[in-house]
């Protein structure tokens, strides 16, 4: 016998669902449904300005590129952030919604890390910020997993096929950060002139720092 | 069987949309929300989240319900917006009533947020003042408890097969499609997380042990794979996993 729950996941036949009855013109469909929560008093719009402020300003890669550039001028600082990176990522002030849980993966001449989310958009926020376009497509999210030296390549990167690829699918509240190589060249660099090497796309695997001409 | 969320591996989606500058190299700078409306869904989103009327697992398995159809035509925040609005008619934070009225007010223009001095807040609204220390918070998933790992690290798994979640035919899982029924590596225990399986459907947070477990590409795409070296790292709950061979 059939032991589960006698109910589909559905909350609704497709048909009742209340967003079908929204307007078609996106724009329009967010603002009656943000004008409402106001009028309610649910939501308050400095709240909406502060969130929205924070992330287009305060919180982005920037963050990330300091855990990085830190991270390859202090060994000690380096193996803390690999032995407990929530830690070591919080003494830089970073920390909380959507890194909790910090894992950070370290690229290496023989291995090279991507992180992609298969079932959502899940992405380390404090120290990336909101995830780019192309992280949250359909096309990055189902074909990382099975084809990533192909999808690296759109990215321009090509890979020895010795290098190994480890592809960390973030289906958990655990949130990944790769730490690429420190680039050639780079050794009278300080820790601020080296966190402008380092780019978005690194941090995620899809693209390497930048060189120095 | 899966919904459509869960798209690891499937054939047929065309080139990533990689942003590229005006010398078409690949470029890292993409505004963080290309249009206002953008902003506010997601940010509207957050807020209503705040109210307390329902948890991540919860928010993500409406996103996942939207039929079919729609979630493909979908652009990413239409998605999000959706499902806030499921989510506010179910947990009756807005009555069926209020949205058509305030649709029917947009469609013909007639739209006005109140004054600041009508409008009367919530007592569970999230302030402005609270957004940064709350940000700082997040949502740990970690729990204390007392239950102890089944598997040990190098302990060889194969992950459940069809419909992992065991309550709700048809309800929240987070072991994905591509790995289902797959022999894997225990590479790390996580410390014991929110069960989203339960948690997404009320059922209470569960915590239970959750690792982080290494999957050869030849053993998830067979001959397909690109590299027989490559390894695939999926972070998956114990009851996704039994021990192999079993």
């Amino acid at each position: 016998m059939n032991k589960k729950k006698d109910i589909s996941g559905d909350h609704h036949h497709p048909h009742d669902q209340a967003h079908s009855h929204l307007p078609s013109d996106p724009e329009l469909r967010v603002k009656a449904v943000e004008t409402l929560l106001l009028n309610k008093g649910l939501i308050d719009s400095k709240t909406l300005d502060e969130l929205i402020d924070t992330y287009e300003n305060r919180i982005g890669p920037k963050n990330g590129a300091k855990v990085v550039a830190k991270a390859w001028v202090d060994l000690e600082y380096k193996k803390r952030l690999l032995n407990d990176a929530t830690s070591a990522i919080r003494e830089l002030s970073y920390q909380g919604r959507q890194g909790e849980n910090m894992v950070v993966v370290e690229n290496t001449t023989e291995t090279h890390n991507v992180i992609v989310c298969t079932l959502c958009s899940c992405y380390p926020w404090p120290v990336l910020g909101i995830p780019p376009t192309w992280y949250k497509s359909d096309e990055y999210r189902s074909r990382t997993v099975r084809e990533p030296r192909k999808v690296l390549l759109e990215f321009g990167l090509s890979l020895d096929p010795k290098v190994q690829i480890k592809v960390w699918d973030s289906t958990a509240e655990i949130r990944y950060l790769v730490l690429p190589m420190r680039p050639k060249g780079t050794k009278n660099m300080d820790e601020r002139e080296l966190a402008e090497l380092v780019t978005r796309n690194s941090m995620i695997g899809t693209g390497l720092p930048k060189e120095i001409k | 069987m899966s919904r459509m969320h869960d798209m690891g591996g499937r054939f047929g989606d065309g080139l990533i949309p990689v942003p590229r500058d005006d010398e078409n190299e690949v470029t890292n700078f993409e505004p963080t929300f290309k249009y206002e409306w953008h902003a506010k869904a997601w940010a509207i989103t957050l807020a209503a989240g705040a109210l307390g009327e329902w948890n991540l697992d919860i928010s993500r398995h409406y996103r996942e319900c939207l039929p079919p159809k729609d979630y493909i035509n979908f652009s990413y925040y239409e998605k999000w917006l959706a499902a806030l609005t499921n989510l506010l008619i179910d947990k009756k934070l807005v009555s069926f009533d209020e949205l058509k009225e305030y649709v029917s007010k947009a469609k013909n223009g007639t739209l006005k947020k109140f004054s600041n001095k009508d409008i009367k807040l919530d007592r569970r609204t999230w302030l402005a003042k609270d957004v940064q220390k709350t940000l700082g918070w997040g949502g740990p998933s970690i729990r204390d408890t007392n239950i102890n790992p089944v598997f040990d690290i190098g302990d060889k798994v194969i992950t459940q097969n069809y419909s992992p979640n065991k309550d709700v035919s048809g309800g929240h899982t987070r072991l994905p499609k591509y790995a289902m029924g797959r022999v894997g590596v225990i590479h790390s225990y996580n410390n014991n997380h929110v069960f989203p399986d339960k948690n997404a459907h009320d059922l209470g947070e569960n915590p239970l042990p959750l690792y982080t477990v290494e999957f050869k590409s030849s053993e998830l795409w067979g001959e397909l794979a690109e590299n027989e070296n490559d390894s695939i790292f999926l972070d998956l709950w114990e009851p996704y996993l039994k021990l192999f061979p079993h």
